[in-house]
């Protein structure tokens, strides 16, 4: 009853506070307007992160402030608020949330469903579902009670709230955490504009790989570019409207990883805009390169459990990279301040809400200074998103958001009293209860002489009651406001019921009644003898030492290095060289490397300060290069569409995948990563050098022609995709010729528009071409600016693709997998085509049923440049074997095999003048074998790109060492953590994807094709 | 382990499971209808002949042999009659010259056929079609299903893999849990019948995981998930084995159980119950189980994280045949040579360790690789070839008859150019099963052929 009482009183507070601010709402009852200023005196004020003034007043008249500072002067009229011994900070400011959204669910769609080539969004929209600019959080903001309560217990005054769907997203609203009408709740609309790479509810198949969301995002600035400058609209599209509209505010994108930072700070600068990133907290890991961003970061405050690794089999599941995360997540950031990187908090990502004052101490802890984390959560924020005119600091004009705490916040038991929120008051404890700490004088009954002592904090007291010098008792005591309720035993031995006592706290006595164990009435007195005294605080002075930390290694975790790799001048003396050259297989050589490049191949060579390296019975090699590869990818197909040219293996590059280190171990030194063969014309390579703890733009090969993965056959008419891939064409060979001539002859056409318009004289009076990413690489295959590697297994196929591009006067760079190349060989020589194969893969589908080991040599035999790749990360660290099989199946001399996997690969990738043999002034890309590099028993000792050393077999053991070393480490830190009551997790382990020709990212995957295991028969 | 090898199979347990079984049925029916003549078509040469039974003793003379226990003979003498070895030794080895077929092959290599275990060659031609596949039967509970009856000894893929050297396989049905009964067949045969060398010579369990692997189709990462059916799964395998144990004693069963029949054997030591398992404690755990059910002759098929058990393997005797060493280690922080170097670490331990190409086919010509690549990370050549010939054979019970070129074993070996185990030097260029001569021809050297003479190289 009385609870209703208070909601009923509550609700008609709120409504007089209403009408006393929104205007235009008709009033029920009379005018019912109040003073609305309070006076906070006394006080520590936090006026800002830099800004404390003490003793000083806070003076705010309705929902803003009037003044901060000493000696105010205080109008009548107000209600003064003492707060001596108290502090007030701003309130803070959450800059990532979806606030008052309404929920967005993905459609649920079954696994290899109904293909989905359009939006299914009604209305003059974007053709892509998850490009979403037009929405605006304001048009469809609603409180909610029940959240506000749970932001404003954390602290939190305003949020920044969009709605988090798509990959654009429109924008978001400033609101205050008020309960009451929205119009007054909602501060500020279009604050910022947002992004991401995940698609979000969209149930459209476009994009579904990352490269995709990437590829969309970019042409969608084109797009609503081209729409800007368009002369007459060719269609009214509010999507593009709305985006043209949203570029002038600040833009947000949420790329919950430190890769993905690095991947949208790419399309930042080709569009010219600063994004400012919502992270993951991963950022300390890639500190160097988020700084060189520039942009500033939004981070969550979620850190990893500790796993359960008591049992050290289900430990081994957990891998370095994990357990050093969850050591280091709460140093994240501490780096990132000591980096100078602008950064706020959000509490997005909590899981546990309650966890983030807990873990914002944490941060404290780890070395993050307080001021800095302040500013993080108030200012920096507020200034991020341009609403530092309304939140995040406590200065006149700006919203009355404040918190009252009993101490400094970042001190473990500091108590926040109240959050105030556009001046109204939320109370999260109770600031007004009297402190009752103390020594009282206690008459119990007819007893006196009795003693009560109340000790403790004074928001939660400790009791005891001292009967005699030898009983003391603990009595049980609840209380509400100055109401106190005791249970106890004068005499624990001897009584047998509990005496129970109600009083009242009333000016230094507590006095009130009730019965004793016997339930006769008793009386109970207790007057104040001695005030407490508070023993100085030593918390302050004392603070907590960071904790001792592992070290950040390149790349994060497993074999990874604190210094990465450097060149250096290498002389390697006395190897058996294969030089790929005319002299061929050189005894008794010795090769100079110096500034990354091969400086000389000869006898007797010295160079001083060179590091040297005995290679007397070792053979010198190339780096082998792969030109059929899918490792250190997050994605391998777009896929939904026949045609994806627009998309860019480079945006997917995971230059942390261990697989890079496990192919160095196997003498790969370079590798051409490709799209799949999901559809018929793929995406953009990605060809990098193998450089263990760069960044994927450090492994980039620079300077050098564009390749395009193109694919025929089974998987691109989708022959074994189930029975629902129906839909799409192709799904016949004579579908695929279609589909080739067709974008080729767009492509012309496209291009022609261009040529045009360029030429026009009038062209201010024109409307430029719309620019189309896919069309754009067709264009570059044209004009012999990209080449194709094409996925091809059938005699068929091969034939009729060579006849598209002759009739369009282009020419296939590559045939890849290939595997019946022999039956046309003397057709792929007068093309002007290689081949690149597999040694022996066959009889895992129907199109490979004649394909055999033997192709290779056939095509080579042809004339035919041919080289053997892998298309799978096992099979990649034994190229060297696979090419040796070459021997074997069809009699290829040793010297020429060795090519197969060197040379002949860096001419398909037009890469031969630089890369590919061992002669001086290429580059000094090169392994050092303990056997012949084509003997089953000969295993790569260094591994050395552009003359710095990547794979040492010498180091590879102390690396291992150092693992070992580490994990027991850590192990031994999440014992005691688990010990000292720590929540942690059970280990269950996540296998990394193994990427295949035809992995598809969702939805499909090609029957067999078990895309984890490296040895299923199928999914080539 | 067997249980991961295919989609299907792959997906059991998964969510994804009813979906994907669904939409592979009707990819099938598609291909029923369509597919089939194109197959047909196919067939414009049939595989060769097999050998016929040996007519005269022959003797290789020359060679350095391979004994396949360790030793090596240079410039050594093998003579073998009626099918079987009856002399094996040095230059001065005697026999009777006048009745003895005398071939030279000096400088040529002679190893015993290599075998190999837990494979399913033979048993589908392409994977991808399903009319091809019979090495998964349905159900959860099949100790009655036989191998030996897919087994198709005119596979195109078995002469393929025959020229590598491998002349024995352990066919060997997957699926779900008890997955049938194997058989070791000779690569070269008219029918099954003529085929097979030792006919159900084992029961074959898949131990059931801790985990299961549940593909996240939005990332298309498989996350591992505690299997939520495991104790129920477990039970039923206790059950079964239970069972298997009070119907073996019935002395005339009626009715009859054909499932409880086929379990019989393992109880008296006559069948080997091989027992899929990688992770360390599955391992522990299933061989616990198997003993206390009074299981004679266990064997550990996967065993990819084996090593920490080792010492257990070797107290309790238990060989074990590891998977592939051609495969990526399961964790990233594991040494990235570690499943090249596994079969010889369990060999310093003390286990008894046979190597196979778990749960595939064609592939399994580069079975001689995977044991080079064990000898190139550390184990002698010799040992690393015990890993093909006769550990398999002690562990599949066959050695009585092939695994070394002793005398009185078949005559079921290879002769090679060089190093059988090195691709370099691998060339085939004889081989006998019990003393016939294998046709080493197989369809992909007819295409060789047929082109290289159509382009004159």
């Amino acid at each position: 009853m009385r609870k209703l009482f208070r909601t009923i009183c509550l609700l008609w507070l709120s409504a007089v506070a209403l009408h006393a601010q929104t205007l235009t709402f008709p009033r029920n009852g009379v005018q019912d307007e109040r003073p609305n200023l309070y006076a906070f005196t006394n006080a520590t004020i936090i006026q800002d992160a830099g800004t404390t003034i003490e003793g000083a007043t806070l003076l705010i008249k309705g929902s803003v402030i009037e003044a901060v500072g000493k000696n105010i002067a205080i109008p009548a009229g107000t209600t003064i608020i003492d707060l001596k011994g108290k502090r007030i900070y701003p309130s803070f400011v959450e800059p990532y949330s979806s606030y008052g959204s309404p929920e967005t669910k993905k459609e649920a769609r079954a696994f290899r469903g109904d293909p989905q080539f359009e939006s299914k969004k009604p209305g003059a929209y974007n053709w892509n579902q998850a490009i979403l600019p037009e929405n605006d959080a304001a048009a469809l903001f609603t409180g909610n009670s029940a959240q506000a309560e749970e932001l404003r217990k954390l602290g939190f005054g305003a949020v920044v709230s969009h709605i988090q769907d798509g990959i654009v997203r429109g924008t978001s609203s400033l609101i205050a955490l008020i309960d009451g009408r929205d119009q007054e709740a909602l501060l500020k609309s279009k604050v910022s504009a947002h992004y991401s790479f995940s698609k979000g509810s969209s149930t459209q198949d476009y994009p579904n790989s990352l490269m995709g969301s990437v590829a969309l995002l970019r042409q969608t600035y084109y797009d609503a570019d081209w729409y800007k400058k368009a002369k007459k609209n060719t269609e009214f599209n509010i999507s593009l409207d709305a985006f043209n509209q949203n570029q002038g505010i600040p833009q947000v994108f949420e790329a919950n990883d430190k890769l993905n930072i690095l991947r949208a700070e790419k399309i930042a600068k080709e569009f010219g805009v600063q994004y400012i990133y919502k992270g993951f907290g991963d950022e300390y890991q890639r500190i160097d390169d988020i700084k060189a961003s520039g942009a500033a970061l939004i981070i969550p405050l979620n850190f990893p459990s500790a796993y359960d690794v008591e049992d050290p089999f289900d430990a081994s599941v957990v891998t370095l990279a994990e357990m050093k995360h969850w050591e280091l997540a709460p140093a994240n950031a501490s780096y990132l301040a000591k980096a100078n990187i602008p950064f706020a908090f959000t509490s997005s990502n909590l899981k546990n809400k309650s966890d983030f004052l807990t873990n914002l101490r944490k941060a404290v802890e780890y070395g993050l200074d307080e001021k800095a984390a302040l500013a993080a959560l108030t200012s920096v924020p507020a200034q991020l998103l341009k609403v530092e005119d309304k939140v995040g600091s406590l200065k006149p004009g700006l919203l009355a958001n404040f918190l009252i705490t009993s101490d400094n916040i970042f001190k473990d038991g500091s108590i926040v009293y109240e959050n105030w929120v556009k001046g109204k008051k939320y109370v999260l404890a109770d600031l007004a209860v009297a402190d009752l700490r103390g020594n009282y004088d206690l008459i119990l009954g007819s007893k006196s002489g009795l003693k009560l002592n109340i000790s403790g904090k004074a928001e939660k007291p400790e009791y005891q009651i001292i009967v005699t010098d030898s009983i003391k008792v603990t009595p049980k005591v609840s209380r509400s406001g100055n109401l106190l309720t005791f249970i106890f035993k004068t005499d624990p031995k001897k009584d047998k019921g509990d005496t129970r006592i109600s009083a009242l706290y009333d000016k230094n006595t507590i006095k009130g009644s009730g019965e004793n164990g016997e339930g006769t009435y008793t009386s109970f007195l207790a007057s104040l003898k001695d005030a407490y005294k508070e023993t100085p605080a030593k918390a302050d002075t004392a603070k907590k030492a960071v904790p001792e930390l592992g070290k950040i290694t390149f790349p994060f975790g497993t074999y990874g290095s604190e210094e990465k790799p450097k060149t250096e001048t290498i002389l390697i003396k006395n190897a058996t060289v294969w030089t790929n050259e005319k002299g061929g297989i050189l005894q008794n050589t010795d090769v100079l490397l110096q500034n990354g490049k091969i400086a000389q191949v000869g006898k007797n060579l010295s160079s001083t300060g060179a590091k040297v390296i005995d290679g007397t019975g070792k053979h010198l090699t190339n780096g082998i290069f792969d030109e059929h590869s899918h490792i250190a990818l997050v994605s391998v197909n777009e896929g939904t569409q026949s045609v994806s040219a627009e998309v860019r293996m480079e945006d997917v590059v995971n230059p942390e995948d261990v697989n890079i280190y496990r192919q160095l171990a196997g003498g790969v030194t370079s590798s051409q990563l490709l799209h799949g063969s999901a559809n018929c014309i793929g995406g953009q390579s990605a060809i990098i050098k193998l450089k263990w703890g760069e960044t994927a733009e450090a492994m980039k090969i620079k300077n050098m022609d564009g390749f395009i993965k193109f694919a025929l056959g089974e998987n691109v008419k989708q022959a074994n995709w189930g029975d629902r891939a129906r839909i799409r064409f192709p799904q016949t060979r004579m579908g695929v010729e279609q589909v080739m001539m067709d974008a080729f002859l767009r492509a012309k056409e496209y291009e022609k528009s261009w040529n045009d318009y360029n030429k026009a004289a009038n062209k201010a009076s024109l409307t430029p071409p719309r620019r189309d990413l896919e069309l754009d690489a067709l264009v570059e295959i044209l004009n012999k600016k990209r080449f194709i590697t094409c996925h091809s297994y059938v005699q068929s196929e091969i034939n009729m693709l060579m006849k598209v591009a002759d009739s369009l006067g282009f020419k296939i760079n590559t045939f890849t997998h290939i595997l019946e190349g022999y039956k046309v060989a003397d057709k792929m020589k007068a093309h002007g085509a290689s081949g690149s194969t597999f040694s022996d893969w066959w009889a895992y589908k129907m199109e490979v049923k004649e394909a055999i080991p033997f192709n290779a040599a056939l095509m080579s035999k042809v004339g035919i440049n041919t080289s053997i790749n892998s298309d799978d990360a096992e099979m990649a660290r034994r190229l060297n074997q696979e090419a040796a099989k070459t021997v074997l199946y069809g009699g290829i001399s040793e010297e020429e095999a060795w090519k197969m996997v060197t040379l002949n690969p860096a001419k398909m990738m037009h890469l031969d003048s630089r890369m590919g043999s061992i002669k001086a002034g290429k580059e000094a890309d090169v392994v050092l074998w303990n056997n012949n590099p084509l003997s089953v028993y000969a295993k790569p000792e260094k591994s050395i790109i552009d003359g710095a050393i990547y794979f040492d077999i010498e180091k590879d053991l102390v690396l291992r060492e150092k693992i070992a070393s580490e994990r027991n480490r850590l192990i031994q830190k999440m014992l005691s953590a688990k010990a000292g009551g720590a929540a942690t997790v059970k280990p269950e382990g996540k296998k990394a994807k193994l990427m295949h020709c035809d992995t598809m990212e969702e939805g499909s995957v090609i029957v067999g094709a078990d895309a984890e295991t490296t040895h299923s028969d199928s999914g080539k | 382990m067997l249980r991961l090898h295919t989609a299907i199979q792959e997906n059991n347990n998964s969510k994804i499971d009813d979906n994907q079984m669904k939409n592979i049925k009707n990819i099938f029916k598609i291909l029923m209808l369509g597919g089939l003549g194109f197959l047909g078509n196919s067939s414009y040469a049939q595989n060769q002949a097999p050998g016929g039974p040996q007519g005269k003793a022959i003797a290789l003379t020359g060679a350095t042999i391979h004994v396949g226990n360790g030793q090596v003979i240079s410039n050594g003498t093998i003579v073998f009659d009626k099918g079987k070895i009856t002399a094996v030794g040095d230059a001065s080895t005697n026999f009777d010259k006048t009745n003895t077929e005398i071939i030279n092959v000096s400088g040529k290599h002679v190893y015993p056929g290599l075998i190999s275990p837990a494979n399913q060659l033979g048993m589908v031609e392409i994977s991808a079609v399903r009319a091809t596949d019979d090495q998964t039967e349905v159900g959860a509970i099949n100790p009655h299903v036989r191998s030996l009856i897919a087994y198709n000894t005119d596979s195109e893929l078995i002469p393929t893999v025959r020229g590598n050297g491998i002349l024995l396989t352990q066919a060997t049905p997957l699926g779900d849990i008890i997955t049938g009964m194997s058989s070791v067949m000779q690569l070269d045969g008219w029918n099954w019948e003529d085929a097979v060398l030792k006919k159900d010579d084992g029961v074959h369990l898949n131990w059931v995981g801790y985990f299961k692997r549940e593909l996240n189709v939005e990332t298309f990462t498989f996350i591992q998930k505690k299997n939520d059916k495991r104790d129920e799964q477990l039970r039923e395998i206790d059950k079964t084995f239970n069972d298997a144990i009070a119907y073996a004693q019935i002395k005339n069963p009626f009715p009859v159980n054909v499932k409880m029949e086929a379990m019989k054997g393992l109880f008296d030591g006559s069948k080997n119950l091989y027992i899929g398992a990688d992770y360390a404690k599955e391992i522990l755990e299933a061989v616990q189980f198997a003993k206390s059910k009074g299981v004679k002759k266990i064997v550990i098929i996967g065993g990819e994280e084996s090593l920490s058990v080792a010492d257990f393997l070797k107290e309790n005797s238990i060989p074990i045949i590891v998977n592939t060493t051609h495969r990526l280690p399961n964790r990233p922080d594991d040494d990235t040579d570690l499943p090249y170097k596994l079969p010889q670490l369990l060999s310093q331990k003390g286990v008894l360790v046979g190597l196979g190409y778990i749960g595939l086919n064609w592939r399994t010509r580069n079975l001689p690789f995977l044991a080079g690549t064990v000898a190139g990370y550390g184990m002698s050549k010799e040992d690393a070839l015990k890993l093909i010939t006769s550990n398999t054979a002690k562990i599949l019970g066959i050695d009585e008859v092939v695994g070394t070129l002793e005398k009185g074993k078949h005559a079921t070996l290879v002769v090679s150019e060089g190093d059988l185990l090195d691709m370099r030097t691998a060339k085939v260029e004889q081989a006998f099963i019990q003393g016939k001569k294998v046709d080493l021809d197989d369809k992909q050297k007819r295409l060789y052929r047929k082109y290289a003479e159509k382009y004159g190289k």
